[in-house]
């Protein structure tokens, strides 16, 4: 216990980015596979941290408190729970596969790999902050990396893409930035004039319904555009398929969790009356995000796109979940924030690698090609039958599980919602069907190679991770439960909140821990 | 008042300065040196007067302030403060300016010896407690500045700059003159602390006059760290003197001027706290709409640069808004936005020449392939100066901003947190150009495509203002308790 395992979780990427920007810029070669090697360490670490943290607890673990600053009251506050443990693991694990994934990286090989470290530290400090100074500063500082690796290393209309993540993401956490001031100087208003920015600290502050309003939506609006909920979607699609395979696959698979991952700690947590105020509206812009993104995804031509849109879609049931305010719903959207990680990470990889091979993303480029490419096709299958839901499948348990949550407090918002696993398949299935079967249209494609070791390697990983939770969900379900019981528990006890009789597991179970 | 209390401590920095600026001219006139010796002439005035600076924090912070020459000249850590940021800005603005010496040639010692004047005069502006003595500390260091603005006589838009520059400037003296007239004549006195004094003791009925008053010093000081709307002469100013020495401008006269701004409101006009914080917070949030919106639109990175100076002026004086509790929070951010900027503009000089003019944003198309340090510091002074985390920048801006909003200023924490985000547009677009573009081909008539070197002195000024930057965005506490300590009153 006296290692101090998050901050170096936090710090490791940061000092292995050093390491590579250190290596002499002659030795273009070495670059990468440093940079991978390096990046196996957090996941060591990270997948040691699941297995040592002690399951059925609720409150954070491996807390470290250190003052940054005593006079402002920051402290480097890290700590983990069960809703953070899943991000820490999926950040981890995605980093070696982005990287191994980015050999076609033609210029800048060593910038590309430091910034990439870079945004990979960031992340752990953002899901392993407690104190909201920290919180904010790695919230903020993961712009910088991630507006170099679109507008560096993207495809044609890259600048206007890494410009306009930057400015919406910027805009939101503006606002963030002007309601964590508030709160802390209300935090030292309560408590004799010592200002605080200790999330712990501020679950005690008692404050009038209007304000707690008013910072829940300066909150809400940085998470919402970080999801990106509909309507603050739009920079998505645009930084999807400008941004490399690597970006691709960090954006989706880690970046757009921090904006749910937010809701649920700080807007749950910290404001739980002005919730209960915001669930219709939020659950409004969950199922329009839900269908208007599987909508868009049918009509796409460009694959890449198709995936983009396909997360708004699935990145809205999350929001659902978190603001059904069941166990279910929480517990299902913290296992599919894992999950859409996985399938969307591997569904970018894919296309990635499509367009390596024809440097083309467009599905009318493509037809048949299930025939040259037999192993790339039974991927590609595999993966969206996982984003699709199909049961034994990771999907299928988030999935069920949100829409089982928010049946029980938002029944028509979850009917309208269950469309979207309908749509998904149709726009999954349907973008299968022209891009891989039929015979091969085009000339081009008659030449194309299958997935080389390295490539299926990495894919590989991903598909049992995909069976894993499909097949085991209790092995992520029992560390997630305790954490967002306890959130629920303080709702309940804050507000005059009542969920439905089967809305906690306490009430299915009788009792916490009762199985 | 009768007892005139002479300290050589309380001037030692000053002095020492002076002697510095006349040993230089005298052995240039004599020996007709080396531009290497001047170099370590200056270095060495420099520490000298740093060492003096150090004696007079340790004085303030055993026995407190003092006062000396008869009211005139305070011992406090405030001015030691500013006296130890105006050094470091003399020593890197030098060592920025060096190429700029060297091609001066024979006149390349008027170059150091204005140099040190004008911090001389910053320096006298923030330790002097009366209005007389603070114009006069004002006036050396414009005329310095005015000077140095034409200095290269070479471009037509230098001799344009350093006019416009001082008519624009003359008028502000004047205007801050004026205040300090009004303030005599409604107080009696033109001390600081007298003023204060005179508040402390009589109820003032008609306060008109010292209000006029203190609204014409504001304006005057306002002029000088060129917060909107009395901004103009900046944007000319800043593109066309030569790029090398406007870093040291832009950073000394923030120095100079928010310590005079600071010590007259602060404590001289403490009664009237409610007028000031009042108008310095529209004084602020002109400041930071008008530099961030007029940013976005400039073509010279020179002209964006001196916007974005605008409304970080803002940003400062929105510190100032909580009255003396924003003291600390304004030395912070003024120290490390004259270290950024210094940065900036010597990373505008090695693009520009040293004593070139216009520095047009297309020069630094795809720089990142050919300057690799240029690049890659100019990118890190854009992130900080846009207030990214990380960076001195970003503690700079929450500092300031939590003050005003602790001062009740809400409305005015909220317009500079959303007119950032507006700022990260133009700022971004440097790094859009020299990271994101391939470099301009060669063919391309008029464009410079050269890489160019960071030697010497420049690569020392570089690595020390982004090292400087960095490590203050990641532990500010050590400066921030400095700043804390550098305000007695």
């Amino acid at each position: 216990m006296d290692f101090p395992i998050l901050t170096v979780l936090i710090l490791l990427p940061f000092a292995a980015a050093i390491i590579v920007a250190l290596l002499p810029s002659r030795r273009k070669e070495l670059f990468l596979p440093v940079g991978i090697a390096l990046s196996f360490l957090p996941v060591a670490l990270a997948v040691y941290l699941f297995f040592v943290f002690k399951t059925g607890e609720a409150g954070f673990q491996f807390v470290e408190s250190v003052p940054w600053y005593a006079p402002w009251g920051i402290s480097w506050h890290v700590g983990v729970d069960g809703i953070s443990l899943l991000m820490i693991v999926l950040t981890g694990i995605l980093m070696p596969i982005s990287l191994a994934a980015s050999t076609s990286i033609s210029k800048r090989m060593k910038q590309f790999v430091v910034f990439n470290l870079i945004l990979e530290g960031g992340l752990m400090g953002v899901f392993l902050s407690l104190d909201m100074f920290m919180f904010f500063v790695f919230f903020e500082v993961i712009l910088i990396p991630m507006y170099f690796i679109i507008g560096v290393w993207g495809s044609e209309r890259r600048i206007y893409a890494a410009v306009k993540f930057f400015l919406f993401t910027a805009l939101g956490s503006a606002l963030m930035l002007a309601g964590i001031i508030a709160m802390a100087l209300m935090y030292a208003h309560q408590n004799g004039g010592i200002i605080s920015f200790d999330y712990l600290g501020w679950l005690t502050l008692q404050m009038p319904l209007h304000t707690e309003m008013w910072l829940f939506a300066a909150f809400a609006i940085a998470f919402a555009i970080k999801v990106p909920m509909f309507p603050f979607h739009t920079w998505l699609p645009d930084a999807h398929v400008e941004a490399p395979t690597a970006g691709s696959v960090m954006l989706a698979g880690v970046l757009l969790k921090m904006g749910t991952y937010g809701l649920l700690r700080f807007n749950l947590g910290l404001f739980p009356h002005a919730t209960l105020k915001f669930v219709p509206v939020m659950a409004v812009l969950a199922v329009i995000g839900i269908v208007y993104g599987a909508a868009v995804a049918i009509v796409q031509p460009n694959l890449k796109k198709l995936v983009a849109y396909s997360s708004v879609s699935h990145l809205g049931f999350i929001v659902l979940g978190i603001f059904a305010l069941t166990s279910q719903g929480l517990e299902g959207g913290v296992v599919q924030m894992f999950n859409h990680g996985v399938t969307t990470g591997a569904l970018f990889l894919l296309v990635g690698m499509i367009y390596e091979r024809r440097h083309t993303k467009e599905i009318s480029e493509f037809g048949g090609i299930q025939k040259v490419m037999p192993i790339f096709a039974g991927f590609f299958l595999f993966t969206a039958f996982a984003s699709i839901g199909l049961p034994s499948l990771s999907g299928f348990v988030g999935e069920f599980l949100i829409l089982m949550g928010s049946f029980l407090t938002l029944k028509w918002y979850a009917i309208i919602a269950a469309s979207g696993v309908i749509l998904a398949a149709v726009y999954l299935l349907w973008a299968y069907e022209r891009v891989f079967t039929g015979p091969i249209t085009k000339p081009e494609n008659e030449k194309l190679l299958d997935l080389d070791a390295r490539e299926k390697t990495l894919l590989v990983v991903l598909a049992a991770l995909m069976l894993l939770i499909g097949l085991y969900p209790k092995i992520a379900l029992d560390k997630i439960g305790p954490s967002t019981e306890a959130v629920l528990d303080r709702i309940q006890a804050t507000t005059t909140y009542q969920p439905p009789a089967p809305g906690r597991l306490a009430d299915v179970l009788g009792g916490i821990g009762g199985e | 008042m009768s007892d005139v209390n002479v300290s050589y401590l309380a001037i030692g920095p000053e002095v020492l300065l002076t002697l510095g600026a006349v040993v230089v001219l005298m052995v240039d006139v004599f020996r007709k040196p080396s531009p290497r010796v001047h170099a370590w002439l200056a270095a060495l005035t420099l520490v000298l007067a740093g060492i003096a600076v150090g004696f007079q924090w340790s004085a303030a912070t055993t026995d407190g302030p003092s006062l000396s020459f008869a009211g005139m000249v305070t011992t406090d850590t405030f001015g030691a403060y500013a006296g130890f940021v105006l050094l470091g800005v003399a020593a890197l603005g030098l060592a920025s300016a060096w190429g700029m010496i060297v091609e001066l040639g024979r006149r390349g010692a008027e170059g150091v010896v204005l140099v040190f004047m004008a911090a001389a005069g910053f320096m006298v502006m923030a330790t002097a407690v009366n209005l007389v003595l603070i114009f006069v500390g004002l006036e050396i260091a414009s005329m310095s500045l005015y000077v140095l603005a034409g200095i290269t006589r070479k471009t037509l838009q230098a001799d344009e700059a350093a006019l416009k520059y001082f008519l624009l400037g003359s008028f502000a003296s004047a205007v801050f003159i004026y205040g300090a007239a009004l303030t005599f004549a409604g107080s009696g006195s033109l001390s600081v602390y007298d003023i204060h004094q005179f508040f402390a003791s009589y109820v003032v009925l008609k306060q008109n006059v010292l209000l006029v008053g203190m609204a014409l010093l504001v304006v005057g000081v306002a002029f000088k760290v060129s917060a909107a709307p009395f901004h103009m002469w900046a944007p000319d100013a800043y593109q066309g003197s030569p790029a090398g020495i406007v870093g040291f401008m832009v950073a000394a006269a923030k120095v100079g001027a928010f310590a005079a701004l600071a010590r007259i409101l602060v404590y001289g006009f403490s009664a009237f706290s409610h007028e000031w914080t009042t108008g310095l917070s529209l004084l602020s949030a002109i400041s930071i709409v008008v530099g961030m919106l007029l940013a976005v639109v400039q073509t010279d990175i020179r002209r964006m640069l001196a916007y974005s100076s605008v409304a970080h002026a803002g940003f400062i004086l929105s510190a100032l808004t909580a009255g003396g509790g924003g003291v600390p929070a304004m030395w912070f951010y003024v120290a490390v936005y004259a270290v950024q900027v210094i940065g900036a503009f010597t990373v505008v000089a090695a693009v520009a020449g040293p004593s070139g003019g216009a520095s047009p944003l297309s020069d630094y198309t795809g720089l990142a392939e050919r300057s690799p340090l240029l690049a890659g510091s100019l990118a890190f002074f854009m992130i900080a100066m846009s207030g990214v985390p990380l960076t001195s920048g970003f503690i700079a801006k929450f500092g300031a901003f939590t003050f005003a909003w602790l001062a009740g200023f809400q409305w005015l924490v909220i317009l500079a947190v959303v007119a950032s985000v507006a700022g990260f547009f133009f700022y971004l677009r440097v790094i859009v150009l020299m990271y994101m573009h391939d470099p301009v081909p060669v063919e391309a008539p008029g464009a410079v495509t050269g890489g160019f070197e960071a030697v010497g002195a420049v690569r020392w000024v570089l690595i020390i203002t982004v090292a400087i930057t960095l490590v203050l965005g990641i532990i500010p506490g050590p400066l921030l308790d400095v700043a804390r300590q550098a305000f007695p009153f």
